[in-house]
């Protein structure tokens, strides 16, 4: 008897529906074959199959059974296929009525003992889906909870799966979640007001957010580099419902999302060390998974020690910084992933790291640190357009008269949030959102110095030695600054307050 | 290859550039650590200037640090220096110094070395500082660590009747232990700078507070609580302006 059973193949963040159909035959010698573009994990999905239908108790038909998974030019990879497998086979020996299959998607890969494993890529099959039921593993299940209009039936075992199909127990159908009141029911994770000092720091972390700037830190270890980095997330505008989608697609993909756990609903913050290789940077693999910068989509991603990462890694980096998406090109598929982040990144003053600080002695030779510094590479220094120095902080010199009060991250977003506001209503039309995107036409559509203005930005360029480049990012970061307090023009004080941010030399 | 002599030595000199007696009348060395701070580079933007403009040649040992830093500074001003090598006058420099050497050549000044061949050795650098010590009627240490090859200069010019000048540095500073040592002992005089011209105009908060010592913008800002904005777009002006400048993130007034 031949029976068809619904699932779906991720490539990418594509999906395909796929037909598992399964012929179990009474002529014919005993066996257990699949067919149609199967990888090595599908391939072993008979032995798991098999032995998960024996060790639940239910009837392993000894004949010859026939697994076609269609369209057979698709590859497939992965464990997904072994309940739809398994129900088809089920359902081709009459243990359970076929017709209960129809209209249903099954997904989750099966563990011997007939219970089921969390899968990777479950939101994907739930925005598949549409409508209808998807029966998934319960360790995933919420993923596709979100998604509205399809009834998601979390599956613990293959026995509650046919009892639930031969309408002797049923699986209670899990409930829509609003992915809305998920996304505005979120704390930040580190707050900005708990760094101690750095207030220069501080200020070029809320120009980065508001304007989408990418930024480098300058400084010794241990000045807290890493902790304004964290605090990051915190300070740019929430995530909206699609983007709250888009980066659990991401992390669906992956099989990066904790079990139980829905929606990604604070901003990705990732911060690869500096032995990564370029595929684990931008994605990669015989069927491409997302790297770095995807994982960082809407988010943020650290390159602590950045002069320590391989040139090609960095190189590597530039096109998804470009065009905020990346394309991977392998012999199974050509996959693009969205990548668009904000770059944050640290880098020690020289080799041993504690040049110009006020206690230790630094060792390395000026050559060392000229080659050090040459280390990050052009192209990429260009994509960055705001430097800051993190300097030692003298904690006796802290306590002692401050009169400065820091502003929480709840402020400062809000501060963002505003900044961001009047940007969109600036480049309405031109399918750019923030200031970093502005491309050298839209700095002369949006950005019209005044006399007082150009004169002072002239003189810096004679006094700095500023590149064509530089000058453009200087503007560029002057409209943020501009933006933040909400003024229409730009004034003197936003560009010198602009320069502070210049590239170092 | 060219050789030369001058009064006060007795042996043959290898050369680059072009030999004028002129250049060997009037002489002054300006020598100190490879290991400059921000502080030694500011003491030689005050008196390398000062001292080209009372027409001296600049003399010191081209290696980087304070030597570099006063060749480089004296041909920014549009002085004439002497760059004495601590090695043979063949050997081929890396590209940073080459470029520096043809500078130096091109704006009418020297390349010495008493080797044609010769690589650099522990032994060659006092042997260099020898042929400075004789050259130069008065020797500037501007930092110099308490076992330093600037001490070694001072010490070869004070034997040969020599002025020596030390510039005092911190006493906290390892590279200023050498100098201050050589004051405390008398072996040399304490050069402070002259009379400098104050701009008794100024007046502001940040101007106050930098005339004392050299301070960062986070400083800045917590000592006159004032937001990060404001406080870094006056510094901005400030260094466009030309009163103040900015080193590794430290500001300074600049006079």
């Amino acid at each position: 008897m031949l029976v068809k059973v619904k699932s779906v193949a991720n490539v990418g963040l594509e999906s395909y529906g796929i037909d598992v159909e399964v012929d179990v035959a009474d002529q014919g010698f005993p066996g257990f074959n699949i067919v149609g573009l199967a990888g090595k994990a599908v391939e072993e999905a008979r032995e798991r199959v098999k032995t998960a239908i024996n060790n639940s108790g239910l009837d392993f038909p000894p004949k010859k059974i026939t697994v076609n998974l269609a369209p057979a030019d698709l590859p497939k990879d992965g464990g997904a296929y072994d309940l739809p497998i398994a129900m088809g086979i089920l359902a081709a020996s009459e243990q359970i009525p076929s017709l209960s299959l129809q209209a249903s998607i099954f997904y989750g890969e099966l563990s011997l003992d007939g219970s089921l494993r969390s899968t990777k890529g479950v939101l994907l099959v739930g925005l598949f889906a549409k409508k209808g039921a998807v029966f998934v593993p319960v360790e995933s299940a919420n993923e596709a909870a979100v998604v509205e209009g399809i009834g998601v039936y979390p599956v613990r075992n293959l026995n509650e799966l046919v009892d639930h199909l031969n309408n002797v127990k049923e699986i209670k159908r899990l409930s829509n979640l609003e992915i809305k009141e998920l996304v505005d029911d979120v704390s930040v994770e580190f707050d900005l007001a708990e760094v101690a000092g750095q207030e220069q720091a501080k200020r070029a972390l809320v120009i980065a957010a508001a304007g989408g700037h990418n930024l480098l830190m300058w400084g010794p270890p241990g000045t807290g580099k890493t902790m304004l980095a964290r605090a990051m997330p915190g300070i740019l505008p929430p995530m909206g419902v699609a983007e709250a989608l888009e980066t659990t697609r991401i992390y669906s993909v992956s099989g990066l999302l904790d079990p139980g756990e829905s929606l990604l609903r604070r901003r990705p913050f990732r911060s690869p060390h500096h032995g990564i290789s370029a595929a684990g940077m931008v994605g990669g693999g015989t069927n491409p998974m997302p790297g770095e910068v995807s994982l960082a989509h809407l988010g943020v991603l650290f390159l602590d020690e950045m002069a320590e990462f391989p040139r090609s890694v960095l190189e590597s980096m530039r096109q998804p910084i470009e065009d905020g998406m990346v394309g991977i090109v392998r012999a199974a598929a050509h996959v693009e992933y969205p990548a668009s982040f904000t770059l944050l990144a640290a880098v020690n003053p020289c080799p041993c790291g504690y040049l110009g600080h006020p206690r230790r002695a630094c060792k390395c030779t000026d050559k060392m640190i000229r080659k050090y510094r040459a280390r990050i590479s052009g192209p990429i220094l260009d994509r960055i357009d705001l430097h800051v120095q993190v300097p030692v902080v003298e904690i006796e010199k802290l306590a002692q008269n401050s009169k400065f009060k820091s502003q929480n991250s709840k402020e400062i977003r809000n501060l963002v949030v505003g900044a961001r506001r009047s940007q969109e209503k600036r480049f309405g039309g031109d399918g750019i959102y923030t200031n970093s995107q502005m491309r050298n036409k839209h700095v002369r559509k949006y950005c019209k110095l005044d006399g007082e203005v150009e004169r002072l930005l002239r003189m810096a360029v004679e006094k700095f030695d500023l590149s064509a480049r530089g000058y453009f990012r200087l503007i560029k970061v002057a409209r943020t600054i501009a933006d933040l307090e909400n003024s229409e023009n730009i004034a003197a004080k936003h560009m010198a307050e602009a320069l502070q941010y210049k590239q170092l030399a | 290859m060219s050789v030369g002599k001058f009064s006060g030595w007795k042996g043959e000199l290898y050369y680059k550039g072009e030999w004028q007696e002129a250049l060997f009348e009037k002489c002054v060395a300006v020598v100190g650590s490879r290991r400059m701070t921000s502080y030694g580079e500011r003491v030689i933007e005050k008196l390398v200037p000062q001292l080209v403009n009372e027409g001296w040649t600049i003399v010191s040992g081209f290696m980087y640090g304070v030597d570099q830093a006063a060749h480089r500074t004296c041909l920014e001003v549009g002085g004439k220096t002497i760059a004495v090598l601590g090695w043979g006058i063949n050997e081929t420099l890396d590209a940073s110094d080459q470029i520096l050497g043809d500078q130096i050549i091109k704006s009418g000044g020297l390349l010495i070395s008493e080797w044609e061949d010769q690589k650099p050795a522990q032994w060659t650098f006092p042997a260099r500082n020898k042929i400075v010590a004789a050259m130069a009627e008065r020797i500037y240490v501007i930092e110099a660590a308490s076992k330093s090859g600037a001490l070694i200069t001072a010490e070869m010019g004070r034997n040969l009747g020599k002025e020596i000048w030390a510039v005092p540095g911190p006493v906290t500073s390892a590279v200023s232990a050498g100098t201050n040592w050589l004051i405390k002992t008398g072996r040399a005089k304490m050069w402070v700078p002259g009379e400098s011209i104050s701009r008794g105009t100024k007046t502001g908060d940040l101007y106050i507070l930098l005339q004392n010592e050299t301070l960062t913008v986070d400083e800045l800002v917590r000592k006159t609580g004032r937001s990060v904005q404001e406080v870094g777009s006056e510094l901005t002006m400030m260094i466009l302006s030309g009163e103040a400048a900015e080193e590794e993130g430290k500001y300074y007034l600049v006079e």
